[in-house]
């Protein structure tokens, strides 16, 4: 408990969630095991499927550290931060605490006292005097409420912590792809999702590096039916989300699916009985050959044959790639609706696309507590560094040569140098309000080292 | 789009870079030699060269109708403009002056690398089209513009502290005359008692003897605020930035929630701004120990400072992910 406890530790768990974090930004994660072979060397591919370094956010490294650190944070919290009440109010030797100035004023000691605690009531502290072997002291405190930001804080990060937790209890996800004109349904609900339309819009831009074709909007035109039975019409597009039951269904990617038709010897044999997406293939039957596709091409250059930049679908053709087995045998850029010569009599038509519309959804019930929990853990962070609990010692006493002689001291939860200008500032503000005593004088302000 | 209004988009965005490099030069000599009136030249320009950068991102903005911050170009620059701004604030309120020539320094550099990406005026991708991206942009660049003030502040912090180090003779500094101070809640650290004076924080002691045996660099390095002040200046910007990138990161999440269908999804960006608000949140922590403040808490710095520059431009430029700019 007191190793958990115990700030360095804590500060250790964030450096290696840190380190943990890193690697997961620099190596990509989620890539199959073929990838890392290929961009890496092969001792440290090894060592990052071995690790889980492919999948690091989810792996037990990760979530152990986080877990350790909601463990040390708690232990911290009840050991430390709860405890820590407001010091005792206690006599202190004024001239030993860094910020302190002694300033003299006019009238006796009682009065004195009196006017600085009416002083510093009117100003917002919190004033309180205390007796001890008959020195009366007066304390005042400013922002010890605030003592509170670092639990809140703490709170703040464990609610974050509980969202998440919900998600991977009660929540799911997913996507999914849908062709204009058919219809999908979310396993894990039974939403279906008829796409009636999608439209793009790409326009050519031109800059300083030539033209550019920036997508402009991505919008999908579908039916959505939930629970209710009742079929809605839904218009999605990127950042506008459809919320289906409390699931939300996003637009996320579109693409050109290819319908493609095979004949051997000018007669039709069976090829794919659906549109193919972009990276999808068939094999073709009876040979040892696949086909893939690999991606559209909306534009082709007609001077060189070569894709053009234009990815709109002016003149459009299709990159594939031929396999015999595993391995690549050849790959060409076909144009749509103009039938390729694939040998041994095949022949292969790339007759037409059909638009797609590439969707996710989502159902996370933590959101709320995430939400509220990443809200509270601000306030507390704001709580804590601009709010510093401060106090001040006052000590008066009847000065030798007539009128009062008034002792300031102050101390904060974060050292002297936080507080030094504002210690000042209040010592300014003291002599300023005070009537002085004849044959005044004033001890300097206190300074901690200069600019 | 017309003419003279590109001129004038071009003009500022010239005053902007010309302000900054004139300003970090004379800032640089007033940092050397401390005489006011080129602090008087270099703020005045500083002031200058923020507002001509914030005027021509206004002007791309009310010229195109586009929100200027959806590429590096733009991010950039106000990034710049951002750091100056800050710099400027803290400057008046808490004679952070001396820290000039580098920030406008690292302004200007921040700014000539942004006209590399200036691709002119493009609209934005389907993504970054909501308002979000007008809360969210702002705030995470006003929070790296902060940890780049903070991280200037922290290599002075190191610099004097090792030079303090190698003057440092064998004999004990002034430790702790204030330790027995009752309700104080940390323990300070080398404070020498003056009489009639409060207390000074000696933390540059062997400096202070150097400097007054006549040691030129010695001099001139103590006449630089104390350690624990520089300290204090650090924690008192990156306390600026960390509130704003956890801001920045919750309404990143939220945009993200309401784009992409979650509000964390590990992407390379944000898992990088993770990685910086966890660095400085451990600088924070280190913070709250006294024997901990200073040279540790700075280095920490100097790592953030290194985790946004990653976050920043690392990523965009090398990792490819939802966020990259150039998507
Ligand atoms: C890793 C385990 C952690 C431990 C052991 C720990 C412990 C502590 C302790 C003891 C303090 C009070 C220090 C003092 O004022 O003397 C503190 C302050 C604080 N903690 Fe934590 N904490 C941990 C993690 C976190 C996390 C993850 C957050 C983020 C929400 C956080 C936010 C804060 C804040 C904002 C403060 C106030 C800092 C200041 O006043 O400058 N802590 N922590």
């Amino acid at each position: 408990m007191r190793l958990f406890a115990h700030v360095p530790f804590g500060v250790s768990l964030l450096a290696i969630w840190g380190l943990l974090t890193l690697i997961g930004v620099i190596v990509e994660q989620g890539k199959d095991p073929s990838f890392y072979a290929g961009a890496y060397a092969p001792p440290i591919a090894r060592l990052i499927v071995r690790l889980d370094l492919d999948n690091i956010y989810h792996s037990a490294a990760y979530l152990g550290v986080i877990g350790l650190i909601l463990c040390s944070m708690a232990a911290a919290t009840f050991t430390k931060v709860i405890p820590r009440r407001i010091p005792r109010l206690n006599p202190v030797k004024i001239d030993a605490i860094p910020l302190h100035a002694t300033v003299h004023v006019s009238g006796d000691a009682e009065s004195a006292r009196e006017r600085i605690a009416a002083f510093f009531a009117a100003r917002g502290w919190q004033v309180r005097k205390r007796e001890f072997g008959g020195t009366e002291w007066t304390f005042a405190d400013k922002n010890n409420w605030a003592r509170r930001g670092v639990l809140v804080a703490h709170i703040g990060f464990v609610l974050i912590a509980a969202g998440t937790t919900i998600y991977w209890a009660k929540g799911y996800s997913g996507q999914f792809a849908v062709l204009s004109g058919q219809t999908a349904t979310i396993p894990e609900n039974g939403t279906t999702v008829d796409l009636k339309r999608f439209a793009y819009r790409i326009d050519p831009v031109q800059t300083k590096a030539g033209t550019v074709y920036q997508p402009i909007d991505y919008v999908s035109d579908a039916t959505i039916t939930g629970r209710d039975g009742v079929a809605h019409n839904a218009i999605i597009r990127v950042n506008q989300p459809y919320d289906a039951d409390g699931t939300l269904i996003y637009q996320a990617t579109y693409g050109f699916a290819i319908d493609f038709r095979l004949t051997k010897d000018g007669r039709p044999v069976p090829g794919p009985d659906h549109p193919l997406k972009e990276g999808e293939g068939f094999a073709i039957d009876g040979t040892s050959r696949a086909i893939q596709y690999q991606r559209f091409v909306g534009t082709i250059d007609r001077s060189t044959g070569q894709p053009g930049a234009d990815p709109r679908p002016n003149d459009p053709g299709i990159v594939i790639q031929a396999f015999d087995g595993d391995r690549p045998v050849g790959g060409a850029l076909i144009p749509l609706g103009q039938p390729v010569d694939l040998g041994a009599g095949y022949k292969l038509d790339a007759a037409r696309y059909v638009l797609y519309s590439g969707f996710q959804y989502r159902y996370d019930p933590g959101i709320p507590v995430v939400g509220i929990g990443a809200f509270v853990l601000l306030a507390g962070l704001c709580i804590s560094f601009y709010f510093l609990p401060a106090r001040l010692f006052v000590l008066v006493r009847d000065a030798a040569g007539g009128g009062a002689e008034v002792g300031l001291a102050a101390t904060t939860v974060r050292g002297y140098e936080v507080f030094e200008e504002r210690f000042a500032e209040i010592i300014e503000a003291v002599r300023r309000t005070e009537p002085v005593a004849p044959e005044n004088e004033v001890t300097t302000t206190p300074v901690l080292g200069g600019v | 789009m017309d003419p003279t209004r590109q001129l004038l988009d071009q003009a500022l965005l010239e005053i902007g870079i010309a302000a900054y490099v004139t300003g970090a030069l004379v800032l640089f000599a007033y940092f050397l030699t401390r005489r006011p009136v080129l602090r008087s030249i270099g703020m005045p320009l500083a002031i200058l060269g923020a507002a001509s950068q914030f005027a021509e991102l206004g002007a791309r903005w009310w010229m195109t109708g586009v929100w200027p911050l959806t590429n590096l170009y733009g991010s950039l620059s106000l990034f710049s403009a951002c750091a100056v701004t800050i710099f400027v604030v803290f400057a008046y309120r808490y004679e952070m002056d001396f820290i000039g020539g580098p920030v406008l320094a690292l302004a200007a550099i921040a700014l000539g690398y942004a006209t590399t990406w200036n691709e002119g005026y493009m609209p934005a991708v389907p993504a970054l089209q909501s308002y979000w991206i007008k809360i969210h942009v702002p705030i995470v660049i006003t929070a790296y513009a902060s940890f780049m003030v903070a991280f200037c502040l922290s290599l002075l912090y190191l610099v004097k502290a090792a030079v303090e180090h190698r003057y440092r003779t064998g004999s004990p500094s002034v430790r702790g005359v204030a330790a027995g101070a009752g309700a104080s809640i940390d323990v300070p650290l080398n404070y020498a008692a003056l009489p009639g004076f409060g207390a000074v924080r000696t933390d540059t002691p062997a400096l202070a003897s150097a400097a007054a045996a006549g040691d030129g660099a010695a001099q001139w390095l103590s006449g630089l605020p104390s350690l624990a002040k520089l300290d204090i200046m650090q924690y008192r910007v990156i306390a600026v930035g960390l509130p704003l990138l956890s801001l920045g990161i919750i309404t990143g999440a939220m945009w993200a929630k309401e784009a992409w269908g979650a509000y964390w999804q590990w992407d390379p960006k944000e898992t990088a701004a993770l990685l910086s608000w966890i660095v400085y949140a451990a600088y924070m922590h280190l913070h709250t120990r006294p024997e901990w403040r200073g040279t540790r808490t700075s280095i920490v710095s100097v790592i953030g400072f290194a985790s946004i520059v990653f976050c920043y431009l690392g990523v965009n430029i090398w990792i490819s992910g939802l966020h990259s700019y150039k998507m």
